[in-house]
Formats: C-alpha cells, sequence, structure tokens
C-alpha cells in the first residue's frame, strides 16, 4: 500500500480506536444515580408538576383523568402530566433513557421481578416507612406481587381478575340452566351451544378453547387446576406438574374435537377483542373467560346483552371453585424521577387512598386493590360484577412469582402450548423442553 | 514545502507553464517513478487535504456511527446489560444462549434465510419479467413504467396494511375473488403456512423498483447486436441467452446482492404483517408482542434481535446477535463486492 | 467519455428487443404482449383501487363483502384529521424528510465530489468503507447507537434520525458519486487552470451540472426518511406527538381494534404526498435509479 495510504489508514484506525474507547468510557457510565436517600420528612407543601406514564386509552383514559384531577384538587401546588397509552416496553425505553417521567403505571405485574432487580423502579420501603403507611389494607395476594425479592419496588393501583361470562338467552335456548362448575361441564355445554353452517364451518361457538384467543391464556387458566410456575429457587415447574400437563391434554382434546382448522379459520374472522364486534358482544361466542373490566366495556358498547358471569370452572379435584388468577396494575416511582416527593405523593395516592381506588374501580370496572375500597358502599357493584368480587378475595386466588426477566417465561409457555394445540406431539418430551428452556433463559438475564 | 508561482497568473498551484497546452487531468503528465517534482508532491498533498476536508463529516460519521458501534457491539456482547447498571462480563454466555439454548433462534434464522432464498430470486424474475415487456413495448412506454413503478413508491408501512386487509381470510377480496371461484382461499396472513408466501406477493407487487434498473439496462443494450444475430439465424431465445443476459448480468448481480442484504435484515414488512393481522390490541403489550404472528412464521432475525434488545433491553444479548449477523454479512460482502462492478472504486 | 449521461430509458429507441418471425407472427405477439401489460397492469393497480373504496365506504361497510361503497361517505378522511393527531404526524414527517435531506446535501456532496473528481491516496479506500457502511444492516450497530443516543437524552424524539445526516449518508455519498463521476473531468480541469480551487469547481462548475443527480438523490433521501418505520420504532415511539406517519399507520391502528375503512383512509393519506411529488419529480427520479445499477 502507498505510504500515504497507509498513513490515512492508521489514522482512520487511530481516530476508531480512540473514539471507541473514548465512547466505551461514557458507556461505562450509566445514567445511575447513586443510592436514593430520602428527605427526613415529607415536604409540607406540594408544587410542581410530576409526570404520570399509563397505559390505557380512550375511554379508559379519562377515567384515570379524573381520578388524577381528585389528587389535583387535593394538592393546589401540583400539575400532573399525563402521558397514555405507555406499555410496559415504552416504559422502560423512557426510564433507561432519562426522559421525563417520574411515575409509571403498568399494566402488568409482569414488569414487577425487572423493574425491581434492575432498580427501574425505585425502592419504596424508605418512603413507606417514614410516612409510616400501612399497608395491610391490601390484600396479602396483591401485596406479594408487588414486591421482588423482599425489595418493594411498586404498590398495586387496581387489579385484575378473570370469571366466566355466559349469554343467558343462547344458553337458555340449549336448555342449559346454570353455568358449567367443572371443565367436563365446560366443554359438554360449549358442544351443544356449538353450531355449524351448511359448508361445515363454525356458524356460533360455545366456547372457544384455543390459548390465544382473547383473554384465553395460560395464567388466566392456571386457576383451573391450580398450577404453579416457578419454585423457591426460580426454576420452572410447570413441566413436571402434573396438573398443568393435565389442563393441557384436556384442552387439546377439546380443539381436535371442534378441529384445529374449523377453530382457527372462526376467529380470524372474529372482531377485535376490545372493539364493538367482540365476539361475546355480538353473540358469536356463547361464554367466555374474560376480565371483570369486560363489564364496563359491554356497558358502553353493548348494554343490552343480557349475560351472566360466575367463577372460572376447575378441574375435578385438582382446581379450587371460586378462586381466580389476579394480577393488576403497579405503579411505582422512575429511578430518574426528578420529583421524588411529588411522585410519592401521587404514588400514595392512587393505592392507598380510597376514594380515588372506588372512582376508578367504578370507572374502570377495575378491582379495587384496597379491602376497604372493595366494602365501600360506594363502590357499584351489580350482580355480575360481584362475582368479580367475590373471586377477588378468595383465600385461594393466586398469581404468577415475577423474574428479573419479567414475564417472559409466561410467554415462553404460551408459544409452547400455540404450538402444541396446532401440531401435538410427545407432550412428556415438549414440556421437559419448555422448563430448560424457561431455566435458560432465566439464566440469561441474570438474578 | 514551497510552493512555486509561475509568473502568468501568481496562483500556487501546479498546472502546465505554457497556457498553450491543453488542458488535462492532473497528474496525467508521465514522469520517470521516484522523480516527483516537489511542485507536484505538494500540490497532490494540497488536493489531498482540500479533500480530505470535504470528506471531514463523512469520515467522522463513519468512526461515529460506524466504527465504534461495531467495536461496541462486540464488547457489550461479551456482557449483561440493561442500560438501567453497568454492563456485567458474562463470558460467553450469551454466545451459549445464541446457540444452544435460545428457542426463537432457529426459527428466526430459518426465516429470514426463506426470504433471502424465495423473496429475492422471485423479485427477480418477477421484475425481469416485466421489465422484458415493457422493452418491447412501443407505445405509451412512460405510462407503464410509471404505473408498474407505483407500488414501489407506496410507504412499506402503507402497502402491507393494505395487503393485510386485502387479504383478510373472511371478508378480504381476494379470498371473496377465490370464492366466486369455487377456491376456498387460504387464511393468507394468519396461517403460518402462507403468511410468508402472503409478504411475497407483496414483494412481487412492489417489484417496479427493481423492474426499473432492469429496463434501464435491457433498453441499454446495443440495438446492433440483436440485428446482427438475427442475420446469423439466432431466434429470440437464443438471442435472450447470448446477448441480453449476458449483457445485463452486472445488473442482475447488483439487485441481488443489494436483495440478499435487505432479506438478511428484513424487519419492516414482517413486523407490521403481524401487528396488524394478529389484530391484537397493543394495549400493555408493546410491539415486540405480536412479532412473529401467526406462530413464529414471520419472525426474523432482526425482529428477535430488536425483541431481546429493545423490548427485553437485553443490550448483552442483543449485541451478540448483532455481531453474527455482522459476520455473515460480512462474508457475503467479501465474496460479492469484487463482482458487482458498481462497488469497485477503480471504476472512473 | 459521453457528454453527461441520459437515462437510457430516456435516449434509448423503442422496442429495441429482438424481433422474431413473419408479419402475421409479430401482430399476435404484439396482442399477446399487450394482453400480458394490461393483465398485470390491472393487477398492479386492483390493491390501490380496493384501498381507495374501502376509504370511502362506512366502517361497518367495510367489513361485510360489498366492493363498492354504499353511500360514498367522504367523512373518513375528515375524522382521520380530527380523531388522530394525524396533521402533527404529517408535521413530523415532513421536518424529518426534510431536514435529513437538507442535511445530508451539505454533508454528502462535498464527499461524493471529493471521490469522484479528485485523485488523491486512499480515495478507492474511503469508498470501500462507504461501500460497506452502506450494505450493512442497521441493526449490527443499533444498540451502542442507541446507548449513545440515550445518554444524548435525546430518545423519544426523531433527531437520532435525522442528525446522522450532517455526517454524511453512505448511499447518498454513493449514488452522488456514480453520477459525479459521469461528468468529465475536462470541465474541473479548465476551471482549476482558471485558478479555481477545488470548492470553488464543486460549486460553480460541477454541481450545476450535476443538477439532476442531486435532485435524485434528494428524492432517495426525502422518501427513504417519509417510509422510514424502524427508526422511529426505536427512537420515538414512546412519544406519541414525535410519530411521523409511517409509524402512526402501522401502529395506531393496533390499539383498540381496527376501523378498517379509517386505517385505508389514512393509508391513502400517507401514499399521496409521494405519488404527487414522484409526478413532478420523475424524471430526476428514474435517472437516479438507473445511476444505481447501470452504469458501473
Amino acid at each position: 500500500m502507498h505510504p500515504s495510504a497507509r498513513r490515512s489508514t492508521t489514522r482512520i484506525l487511530t481516530a476508531t480506536a480512540v473514539a471507541a474507547v473514548g465512547a466505551l468510557v461514557i458507556a461505562g457510565c450509566s445514567s445511575g444515580s447513586s443510592a436514593d436517600t430520602i428527605d427526613k420528612t415529607a415536604p409540607k407543601d406540594l408544587k410542581g408538576t410530576v409526570s404520570l406514564w399509563h397505559f390505557f386509552t380512550g375511554r379508559e383514559a379519562r377515567v384515570v383523568k379524573s381520578a388524577v384531577a381528585g389528587f389535583e384538587k387535593a394538592n393546589p401546588g401540583v400539575t400532573v402530566d399525563i402521558h397514555a397509552g405507555q406499555d410496559d416496553e415504552k416504559l422502560q425505553k423512557a426510564i433507561s433513557s432519562g426522559q421525563n417521567i417520574d411515575v409509571g403505571l403498568s399494566y402488568s405485574t409482569a414488569i414487577v421481578g425487572s423493574f425491581c432487580s434492575s432498580g427501574a423502579f425505585r425502592d419504596l420501603s424508605p418512603y413507606i416507612k417514614r410516612d409510616k403507611v400501612d399497608l395491610s389494607d391490601i390484600p396479602k395476594a396483591v401485596q406479594s406481587y408487588t414486591q421482588y425479592k423482599g425489595t418493594r419496588c411498586t404498590l398495586p393501583a387496581l387489579a385484575d381478575v378473570s370469571a366466566l361470562m355466559v349469554n343467558k338467552p343462547l344458553l337458555a335456548k340449549a336448555g342449559i340452566t346454570t353455568p358449567p362448575k367443572t371443565l367436563d361441564e365446560l366443554k359438554a355445554d360449549a358442544l351443544k351451544l356449538t353450531t355449524y353452517n351448511a359448508d361445515g364451518s363454525i356458524k356460533q361457538l360455545g366456547f372457544n378453547p384455543l390459548i390465544d384467543f382473547y383473554e384465553n391464556s395460560p395464567e388466566h387458566w392456571a386457576p383451573m387446576v391450580d398450577g404453579s410456575w416457578l419454585d423457591s429457587k426460580g426454576n420452572s415447574v410447570i413441566g413436571t406438574s402434573d396438573a398443568w400437563k393435565k389442563l393441557i391434554t384436556w384442552q387439546k382434546g377439546f380443539v381436535d374435537e371442534i378441529g384445529y382448522d374449523k377453530l382457527k379459520a372462526f376467529t380470524s374472522g372474529l372482531g377485535q377483542e376490545f372493539s364493538a364486534d367482540n365476539a361475546f358482544q355480538t353473540g358469536q361466542v356463547a361464554m367466555q373467560i374474560d376480565g371483570e373490566y369486560r363489564t364496563a366495556f359491554i356497558k358502553d358498547q353493548k348494554p343490552d346483552l343480557d349475560y351472566g358471569t360466575a367463577p372460572t370452572p376447575v378441574m375435578d379435584g385438582l382446581g379450587n371453585y371460586g378462586s381466580t388468577y389476579i394480577a393488576g396494575n403497579v405503579a411505582g416511582i422512575a429511578k430518574g424521577s426528578k420529583h421524588p416527593e411529588l411522585a410519592w405523593a401521587l404514588l400514595k395516592y392512587l393505592s392507598t387512598n380510597t376514594d380515588a381506588q372506588v372512582t376508578m374501580g367504578n370507572g374502570l370496572k377495575n378491582i379495587p386493590t384496597l379491602t376497604s375500597a372493595l366494602q365501600s358502599p360506594k363502590l357499584e357493584v351489580d350482580e355480575n360484577y360481584k362475582t368479580f368480587v367475590d373471586v377477588a378475595g378468595n383465600a385461594d386466588t393466586m398469581t404468577s412469582p415475577g423474574t428479573a426477566d419479567g414475564a417472559a417465561y409466561i410467554g415462553t409457555f404460551t408459544k409452547f402450548w400455540q404450538a402444541y394445540q396446532e401440531k401435538g406431539g410427545d407432550l412428556d418430551a415438549k414440556l421437559k423442553k419448555l422448563d430448560s428452556d424457561i431455566d435458560n433463559a432465566n439464566q440469561l438475564a441474570g438474578p | 514545502m514551497t510552493d512555486v508561482t509561475t509568473p502568468e497568473t501568481g496562483s500556487l498551484e501546479a498546472r502546465p507553464t505554457r497556457a498553450s497546452r491543453p488542458p488535462a487531468s492532473a497528474g496525467s503528465r508521465s514522469t520517470a517513478p521516484g522523480t516527483q517534482p516537489r511542485r507536484r508532491r505538494s500540490a497532490e498533498s494540497r488536493r489531498r487535504m482540500v479533500a480530505l476536508t470535504m470528506l471531514a463529516p463523512a469520515l467522522a460519521g463513519l468512526v461515529i456511527f460506524f466504527a465504534y458501534p461495531l467495536v461496541a457491539s462486540i464488547f457489550y456482547s461479551f456482557t449483561r446489560y440493561n442500560q438501567l447498571q453497568e454492563p456485567e462480563f458474562v463470558g460467553l454466555l450469551n454466545y451459549r444462549f445464541l446457540f444452544t439454548q435460545d428457542p426463537q433462534i432457529w426459527p428466526a434464522v430459518v426465516n429470514t434465510l426463506w426470504f433471502v432464498v424465495i423473496l429475492v430470486p422471485v423479485r427477480i424474475v418477477c421484475g425481469l419479467l416485466v421489465a422484458g415487456l415493457l422493452s418491447r413495448a412501443k407505445t405509451a412506454t412512460g405510462f407503464w413504467r410509471t404505473l408498474f413503478y407505483l407500488p414501489a413508491l407506496v410507504p412499506p408501512v402503507a402497502s402491507v396494511v393494505a395487503f393485510v386487509f386485502l387479504f383478510n381470510p373472511g371478508t378480504g377480496p381476494v379470498n371473496q375473488i377465490l370464492r366466486v371461484f369455487g377456491i376456498d382461499g387460504p387464511l393468507w396472513f394468519n396461517d403460518p403456512a402462507w403468511s410468508k408466501p402472503s409478504l411475497v406477493i407483496m414483494g412481487v407487487w412492489v417489484m417496479g423498483d427493481i423492474m426499473i434498473i432492469f429496463l434501464a439496462s435491457l433498453l441499454d443494450v446495443p440495438r446492433d447486436l440483436y440485428e446482427a444475430a438475427s442475420l446469423d439465424g439466432a431466434n429470440g431465445v437464443q438471442q435472450v441467452r447470448h446477448i441480453t443476459l449476458p449483457t445485463i448480468a452486472p445488473v442482475i448481480g447488483f439487485a441481488a446482492v443489494t436483495g440478499v442484504i435487505a432479506a438478511l435484515q428484513y424487519f419492516t414488512e414482517a413486523a407490521v404483517a403481524s401487528g396488524v393481522a394478529s389484530g391484537k390490541a397493543t394495549i400493555g403489550g408493546g410491539t415486540a408482542a405480536q412479532l412473529g404472528y401467526p406462530g413464529t412464521s414471520l419472525l426474523t432475525y432482526t425482529e428477535l434481535l430488536y425483541q431481546h434488545g429493545f423490548a427485553n433491553f437485553q443490550f448483552g444479548y442483543a449485541s451478540a446477535m448483532a455481531v453474527v449477523l455482522f459476520v455473515v454479512t460480512a462474508v457475503v460482502l467479501v465474496f460479492t463486492m469484487r463482482r458487482i462492478s458498481v462497488f469497485r472504486p477503480e471504476e472512473s | 467519455m459521453t457528454a453527461v449521461s441520459q437515462s437510457p430509458l430516456a435516449r434509448a429507441p423503442r422496442g429495441t428487443a429482438p424481433r422474431t418471425g413473419r408479419p402475421r407472427g409479430r401482430t399476435l405477439v404484439w396482442i399477446a404482449e399487450h394482453a400480458a401489460l394490461v393483465a398485470l397492469g390491472v393487477l398492479t393497480i386492483a390493491p390501490i383501487v380496493f384501498v381507495i373504496l374501502t376509504s370511502l365506504m362506512s366502517s361497518n361497510q367495510a367489513l361485510t363483502a360489498s366492493i363498492l361503497p354504499r353511500p360514498f361517505d367522504f367523512s373518513n378522511y375528515a375524522r382521520v384529521f380530527t380523531e388522530l393527531p394525524l396533521a402533527q404526524w404529517f408535521g413530523n414527517s415532513s421536518m424529518y424528510a426534510v431536514l435529513a435531506t437538507a442535511f445530508m446535501l451539505v454533508s454528502s456532496v462535498p464527499a461524493a465530489y471529493a471521490l469522484a473528481q479528485i485523485k488523491f491516496k486512499g480515495a478507492n479506500l474511503i469508498f470501500t468503507v462507504i461501500i460497506v457502511a452502506m450494505l450493512l444492516p442497521p441493526q449490527v450497530t443499533a444498540v451502542p447507537v442507541y446507548v449513545m443516543w440515550s445518554q444524548l437524552h435525546l430518545t423519544g424524539t426523531l433527531w437520532p434520525v435525522i442528525l446522522p445526516n450532517l455526517l454524511g449518508d453512505a448511499f447518498s455519498i454513493f449514488l452522488l458519486r456514480q453520477f459525479f463521476m459521469t461528468i468529465p473531468k475536462e470541465y474541473g480541469d479548465a476551471a482549476r487552470m482558471d485558478g479555481c480551487s477545488e470548492w470553488g469547481v464543486l460549486w460553480r462548475v460541477v454541481v450545476p451540472m450535476a443538477r439532476p443527480g442531486i435532485a435524485s438523490a434528494a428524492i432517495f433521501m426525502f422518501f427513504h426518511s417519509w417510509n422510514d418505520y424502524y427508526g422511529p420504532l426505536l427512537y420515538a415511539s414512546e412519544n406519541q406527538a414525535a410519530w411521523p406517519v409511517a409509524y402512526g399507520l402501522a401502529t395506531f391502528r393496533g390499539q383498540h381494534g381496527t376501523d378498517w375503512s379509517m386505517t385505508m383512509a389514512m393509508t391513502v393519506v400517507v401514499m399521496v404526498p409521494v405519488v404527487v411529488i414522484f409526478f413532478f419529480a420523475q424524471k430526476a427520479f428514474v435517472e437516479g435509479i438507473a445511476l444505481t445499477g447501470v452504469k458501473g
């Protein structure tokens, strides 16, 4: 190479090396600030702007806004800057890149493990201790999913539970007087309610057994068999559990009896879950497992629908009838928050103020996470909603544990189940692989 | 180095000393090697300085956005890093997971290679056929050219949204038309076996961008070659094989290489198709939740990289994936860049 | 070397492909070819027609079997602007495209000129590196670049995709260099003889002659920015106020359920500016495309 070409190459390489080293040094100094020390006493007058990021949109976002208005009224010097429509991905992006986010309200319990272990949400225990916040008003299951390995970095802000919803006229027409209580009854009733077109395709479905349909998910089905997820060390016990195996086998049998292709074709023609053509609301599906928020959507989109609710059916001898899976919205203070005291005040309001919870509960039709709110006379509870309130308070109601990888393991489980319901195969071998996949992924993500 | 000025104009640059000498490119005078006059060397280095100044922003860009990130990616690939805490060195953990443990890596690699092997040739062949047709048309060629190019103009996101709607298995026009012919159309974007072919159909619809360069190249083949071959008795097919194809081979090569590189990083169309077809509200879940729908059939390598990196915030693992992608791309480039004339710097 | 090359599409005589046989056979071939063209043309335009028709339907009708809107409902186009911040997204896309193009021109025109018209040691190496940078998948460098931008607190905006163009864009440099190389060196040399510096040659001689090529590069950059989905996904997804139209179109329709007729209206609105600009800048566009692959 000509000397000056070599010189220019050298020059370029040197520049690269210098830049690389320099930038790696910068990267090494990540956005972290050191331990969060808090003020000795809570500030008397709160003033300023605090930003709240949440995932709700549309009608539900308006409910949050009205609850927040209550906070602003109680603290006249404070304005809340709301960012709606922010899912977990965006929350993490915002926090880790140091954007202006003080309080994050997440859709799912899933992030608790990852946000607490990575520090994306700050540790709340200093604040709880200082302000002597009494957490006993929060149900035990809810308390357990809002902390991770002893670090409490979130507080609950309403929860979701699921139950069985049935279309009363359709059931009556088929001669079914009470909603099914066991899985066998569920399948029998569903098959009775399923009707077909002349060409063999499904016209109306009694119950859609596909695991990726609407709210059919391993979490919502777990109460059917009281399924467990991880052991105390964080290793997956899904594959080795008899309960899950029985449930998956039952489901596959159900799918095969109607036919996977028929179900898939029918499902792809159904309306979208949160739109007005939701299949349950249009009567195309007679029974479904859904969350309590569905009552609000029905009231808003199809108020004349005659429906009933009952606890999730369970498998004989395995599940506890009357229980459910509870998980909920969690809120925390973002790592780089510039107004931690304002954030804490807003967070405290949303999660421990009974009136705020009742307002949001009534508007979103989500389950309040304060026992006092659950029992408040101001909470609008009609006959259908009462089922959800009851199952939420059931002693056997369960949740799923967090990991540093969030809920990735549930995603892995769901993908496995989707593949199995379509293709079948050696269930034992696949379950074993599922466990090792989950354990490997958890190891990658770290403690 | 001192600069020599000539009496005529007083300028500092080297140039022929006699005004009558015809203009010639600098440096075209022959001198014995190693005996370049000082004037010429200083002019050369001055030229280089000017050139480097003009190139300075681009060079800085290359260092900051190309060279540094490559090196940094390699560094990060040996760490566990979620941007909220310091990077933590973990040795080969990421690579071990990548090559032996990630349950999604195999579908991602297979899907990506599927697009490389199927989408690229199909687009090239269709582009060639349409270009061939167009090159023979005598009337309204501008109109036809514009018409076939139009789909390539449409933003890819818009094309995907439109196609998912058109291919909706229940209510979309495509299945409705098929029903008229008595055919029970497949589930297209909702069927794992048909989702990739559906994207190939869309890829063919937008082949206008390839078609245009083929057309330009076909029209560039000298007419006399064909006439001479005709006189020699060659028929149409022989002419195509022995005249057309060899002449346009460089363009086909260019289209192939750029097509392969684009297929290796296939992201937008697959991601948007999955999101729209799944119809799932993205409330709470985020974009990454739908990547690959239906099943894992549309999960490409770069989508998996995005999921690990920017949905799960595993920057270390994503960097390991990035390094592997770089190696594969580099291998492709090393073997092909020499052959594609446009990429050879010596061309002038 | 010929004068500033015209695109072969412009100067080649029509129908230079091989001819076959007798007049009657030729007519049959002509009919077959044109029939094929018409059929393909219909297939090509059909999706766009369907999209436009659906955008004129009411939301209920969009999911039914009917092909023609009954009645023609133009309200979707108004709804698209009132129910969504589409105007803001348009503003974002425009800003992104305009700034990216302007920055690219400032940084890449001189760079391409230097590589094409100035002979200096290292030019080939730099060009090769630029080609590699151009062909490299962006995901390879995504993570460290993202970390860099987030430490500059610029994530949540479109600046991470706009600003790098100030430091050159590899594809644009490649394209511009291709074009600059078709300008004979004699022009530049004559100017140099008259005492012009290289910068002077660039601005006063080469750029005026290279207007079509520069226009092509500008148009490519404009469309590339307008159509960009991956960049905004990575950098601006958490800030709805910063979304460009491409990202808004792909994402928004997923939040509560698809209103197909409104989505199609949005699709049309997103397509229109691109088609309009194309019609005005057709020549430059086609020239630019031909340059990328045709000439060596």
